[in-house]
């Protein structure tokens, strides 16, 4: 270990990417994290070692990336490929292309597919064993009402958020047309979309310092459940200052979430019982990406300027990972009223 | 041969006539005549005088020799004893003899190596103090150019007198010599301690007198000229000292004035304890080190002059003070502060440091007696103006009472209002007379001093005249106005003779009310009708629209109506404009609750659920209402924050609020002016509102759209591709 740990922010990764990170994501076999950016690249690191295990060069910035196994991944390209990275032997292959940027990758491990979106307004579902050629790897294409900006999995539910703030719910197995249309309940434009880990919803953030949490369930009940909160905001003079909230990422035991925004700060979230659990101390710049570990033991936090000011001079692109604290993510029973009292 | 020792002589007889027989024999052997005999005897026996002779003259030559070798000696010891001053040992003087001559070169041999050995001491002893003489003497003049004077010895004296004459010529000169190194080391101190006073080097200073004396070690130079010079940079040195003392003394002076000025904090002066204790100190009392440095000085002189700016500051609080205080005692008596000017000026001057804040203090503490004075003598007049005052209040209200059909409806509150009312007719009738007496004080007021009696700058007189003319026009309009009622009261009975129906009165609550508001908010003619209660100086005319409160709060309420009304129409892209405008009108109608609605988004707290009839409905389907309403509290957030003059929150509500022009959202903020669908309401919610703007009946749809972009896309430089130009500028 060549940095010596830090407790207030965690532990910084050395060689970070050179530009602006677009996501990172823990393997769900093991401590590696793969990491996408602005600098064109995806690189793997051992989280535990600190150390870079792997890096593939693209032809343009790379705006997402997700795990496959524990020996490839997926990359989602601003020059509208899809790529396969295979880690052992640093090989890649074009699954495909979309007409526009790519702006996110998931896998479906229970469909073996890959998703992609876009910003030409489609979704496209790939098989990514068949490696040779689009005709074979390209399973559907499927059009969404705007761009693409957010993807999330859950079992065979996929939510898809796009620009003019819709919400389309889909199931895996019946792509055909959406299961849901759904329009978000924030009024400013959508950042990122997870789903619980319960499969029984989803938490959508928006450039407006809010999230919401909604239920697939559409019943008068099960929708009762939802509400919206507010958060990365600074009170300074009387007026509010609004940050986006670019990231959220579940706890894979608690269920709790982690949120991160442009005001730098990860708040740690209880949402079934309302309640935030903890605010990490702020780090250098924008939280631009979140994940947890396999375990929920490591948290890895992506420091980097997410260009929400257009173009200027900000901090250097940094990931820290930190080891969390159990009191940090459990979740805290709300108190009952005592009946004597 | 053999030689019997005996007796020389004999023996020598003895071979003499052995030797004289043994001739005798050989002679007469050989017959030798006689003759010749006689002259070999002849010739013995002159040889042999001879050789006698020559050894006598040996012995008498070394006689002399010893006896000159006596002398010899017998003279040295005299000249030795006389070099030495003492008494001459005369040996050979005495008597006794002692014999021969080399017994007495040997008894005056040793006496004369003795007085040798002795002189030899002695002038050693010489040698050594005259060679301190010289070195002493050389320190002392060395540097006056004496001559290095070898020692010269006298050898003919070496008496014990001339020792002890050098040795208390030594011992002057070593005195000498000491008291000059006390002195040096005297000067020295002194220097030191001035040096220590004023801060200076010590070391440097000495050794521009004479490199030997800044040393500890080593000898002084002790020469006149080094101790003139010491005298000299002593002198140099207290001079300075005493031009620091006094200008320590001066600061010191200044210090304790300002303290005592401004009630400097005991910790703050304590710093400077050590320069006021010496305020008075004479030279020799000031010895603490450093006391006198330049850097001490100078830093004494830095507190004086932050003292003195503190001052200085203070002064001018003070000056403004007193200014306040004087415009707050004109303000009170209404009188118009005369020189508000010439104080700005004097303000001015103070702070450039033209003139002395004190003096201006002075003339404004004159000008506020003055002041004060004036206002006693206003004073009676004054609380005079005052009832009458609040008795136009109380007319006002009556007034607006008066015109209120429903006041004698049995509310919470009527019979206190009914008791006002009442309260308030006996004091408007006692109005005329009370300005009678008014007027004729204020007359009798000005006659006496000569000059107007002046309420905030206008001549009371004249605003009481206005009063008086204002009042008798409100009589005769009251007067017609009575006429007409009861014409048309009479008109009213005429036509129910004719239809048998009477009409329910015309004026709906609204308008009255609109009326009334109108009539009482009218800021511009409160003073007229008041008669000055609201007259203030020009400048709180400004005031007024904000003081008069039933008006503003009007004001607010339909501007709030004009808010949900607005963004209704912005967002109902798709809905007619139409019903944009029954949405308004029922908004217009329920005011309160519909205000309160718009608040409620704001104040959500976090995790409080969107309201369950949202939820309920917002499914799978598009649900536009709901939308539209969520599209309304947000635009109404964004449209109050801007109407409401404050700053937008924050850039990035503001980089949110352009990108986030949905084709709905802000197609045209201007066209949807408020002020077109507001004005109407203003007055009364009529059916007008139906008649909307044509502006507002076009389709929305026709309207350029702007696209928004998330950060990537514009870090990307993404742009749709059939988006317009005008995107791409965004971008």
């Amino acid at each position: 270990m060549t940095a010596p740990p830090q407790v207030t922010t965690g532990r910084e990764l050395s060689s970070p990417p050179a530009d602006g990170i677009t996501n990172l994501r823990f393997s769900t076999h093991s401590d590696h994290l793969l990491v996408s950016s602005w600098d064109k690249s995806v690189r793997l690191y051992d989280a535990s070692a600190n150390a870079v295990r792997g890096e593939f060069m693209h032809g343009g910035a790379v705006l997402d990336c997700c795990f496959h196994d524990d020996s490839s991944g997926f990359s989602a390209g601003a020059d509208n490929t899809v790529r396969r990275l295979v880690f052992n032997y640093g090989r890649e292959d074009i699954l495909g292309r979309h007409d526009a940027p790519v702006r996110c990758v998931e896998y479906s491990s229970a469909t073996g597919q890959v998703i992609t979106g876009s910003w030409d307004k489609t979704l496209k579902c790939w098989d990514p064993r068949g490696a040779s050629g689009q005709d074979r790897t390209l399973l559907g294409t499927y059009t969404q009402p705007e761009r693409v900006y957010s993807l999330s999995l859950v079992g065979n539910r996929l939510v898809v958020a796009t620009a003019g703030r819709h919400v389309n719910v889909y199931d895996l197995r019946n792509m055909s047309q959406p299961e849901q249309r759904r329009e978000s309940s924030l009024k400013y434009q959508t950042r990122c979309v997870r789903c619980y880990p319960n499969g029984t919803g989803y938490a959508l953030s928006s450039v407006e310092g809010r999230v919401a949490m909604e239920f697939f369930d559409l019943s008068e009940a099960g929708q009762s459940k939802k509400y919206a909160f507010k958060c990365h905001r600074k009170s300074e003079a009387g007026r509010d200052i609004v940050y986006p909230v670019n990231s959220i990422a579940f706890h894979p035991i608690y269920g709790t979430f982690a949120t991160g925004g442009c005001d730098g700060y990860v708040n740690v979230w209880d949402g079934n019982n309302k309640k935030r659990l903890y605010q990490y101390s702020k780090y250098p710049t924008s939280i631009a990406a979140l994940s947890f570990s396999r375990d929920g033991k490591l948290l890895a936090v992506a420091s980097s300027y997410t260009y929400e000011e257009g173009d200027k001079p900000h901090e250097p692109d940094a990931i820290f990972v930190r080891s969390v604290n159990e009191v940090e993510i459990k979740p805290k029973p709300k108190v009952l009223p005592n009946p004597s009292t | 041969m053999s030689i019997v020792p005996a007796d020389p002589l004999v023996q020598l007889e003895t071979t003499c006539g052995t030797l004289l027989y043994e001739l005798q024999i050989i002679w007469d052997e050989v017959g030798e005549s006689d003759t010749e005999r006689d002259k070999m005897l002849l010739e013995l026996e002159r040889e042999c005088l001879e050789v006698y002779r020559r050894k006598v003259d040996q012995a008498n030559k070394c006689r002399a020799q010893l006896r000159q070798a006596i002398a010899d000696s017998e003279a040295e010891l005299a000249a030795i004893c006389s070099a030495m001053g003492e008494r001459p040992v005369h040996i050979r003087q005495s008597d006794q003899n002692p014999g021969s001559l080399k017994a007495e070169l040997r008894a005056i041999l040793p006496q004369l190596d003795e007085m040798r050995k002795r002189k030899c001491e002695r002038k050693n002893q010489f040698l050594e103090i005259l060679e301190q003489i010289q070195k002493i003497k050389c320190e002392i003049y060395r540097s006056t150019g004496y001559p290095p004077a070898n020692t010269v010895l006298d050898e003919t004296d070496l008496s014990l007198r001339k020792l002890e004459e050098l040795q208390t010529e030594l011992q002057a000169l070593q005195m000498e010599k000491s008291e000059r190194l006390k002195k040096v080391l005297d000067r020295l101190n002194t220097l030191n301690s001035l040096c220590l006073v004023l801060g200076m080097d010590f070391k440097e200073t000495v050794d521009e007198v004479h490199p030997s004396l800044g040393e500890s070690e080593g000898t002084k130079n002790i020469s006149n000229d080094t101790i003139e010079q010491l005298a000299a940079a002593i002198q140099r040195l207290r001079e300075i000292k005493i031009q620091r003392m006094q200008r320590l003394q001066d600061l010191a002076t200044s210090l304790l004035e300002l303290w005592n000025l401004m009630d400097t904090p005991l910790e703050e002066q304590q710093i400077f304890q050590s320069v006021t204790a010496n305020i008075a100190a004479s030279e020799d009392e000031t010895t603490e080190p450093n006391m006198l440095s330049v850097d001490f000085i100078k830093y004494v002189e830095a507190e004086v002059s932050r003292l003195e700016e503190l001052k200085s500051s203070k002064m001018k609080e003070l000056v403004l003070k007193k200014r306040f205080e004087l415009e707050d005692i004109c303000r009170k008596t209404h009188i118009i502060p005369e020189s508000d000017s010439s104080l700005d000026v004097a303000i001015e001057a103070i702070e450039s440091g033209a003139v002395d804040a004190s003096s201006v203090l002075e003339q404004i503490e004159l000008q506020i007696s003055n002041i004060k004075e004036e206002a006693f003598c206003r004073k009676e007049i004054l609380e005079k103006v005052e009832k009458w005052m609040a008795a136009c209040e109380e007319e006002c209200w009556l007034e607006e009472y008066n015109r209120d059909d429903n006041r004698y409806n049995a509310g919470r509150g009527a019979h206190l209002t009914l008791k006002r009312a009442e309260k308030a007719r006996a004091l408007v009738n006692k109005l005329p007379a009370m300005v009678e007496a008014l007027a004729s004080k204020i007359t009798a007021w000005e006659n006496e001093r000569g000059t107007e009696f002046s309420y905030d700058g206008i001549r009371l007189l004249s605003m009481l005249e206005e009063y008086t003319i204002l009042r008798q026009e409100k009589e005769l309009e009251r007067k017609r106005q009575r006429d007409q009622k009861k014409l048309q009261g009479q008109l009213i009975t005429e036509q129910e003779a004719l239809y048998g129906s009477k009409p329910s009165p015309m004026k709906c609550q609204s308008g009255k009310k609109g009326s009334r508001l109108s009539c009482g908010g009218g800021a511009s003619n409160r003073r007229l009708s008041l008669g000055g209660t609201m007259l203030q100086t020009p400048k709180a005319d400004l005031l007024q629209p904000t003081r008069a409160t039933p008006n503003t709060r009007q004001a607010k309420k339909i501007e709030r109506l004009h808010q949900n009304d607005h963004s209704n129409l912005l967002k109902d892209d798709g809905i007619a404009s139409l019903s944009a405008g029954r949405r308004g009108l029922d908004i217009a109608g329920l005011p309160v609750k519909k205000s309160s609605f718009g608040e409620s988004p704001m104040v959500r707290k976090p995790f409080s659920p969107i309201s369950s009839t949202d939820s309920s409905k917002s499914n799978a389907t598009n649900i536009l209402e709901d939308l539209s309403r969520k599209h309304n509290d947000m635009l109404q957030k964004t449209l109050s924050s801007n109407n409401a003059s404050f700053t937008t929150p924050s850039k990035i509500i503001s980089a949110v609020e352009e990108e986030n022009r949905t084709p709905k959202a802000k197609t045209i903020p201007v066209p949807a002016t408020p002020a077109t669908v507001s004005v109407p309401m203003q007055t009364a919610v009529t059916p007008a509102l139906f008649a909307a703007p044509p502006s507002n009946s076009k389709p929305v749809d026709d309207i350029p759209e702007e696209i928004e972009y998330s950060f990537e896309e514009r870090r990307a430089g993404f742009v749709l591709p059939n988006s317009s130009l005008k995107t791409t500028i965004l971008v």
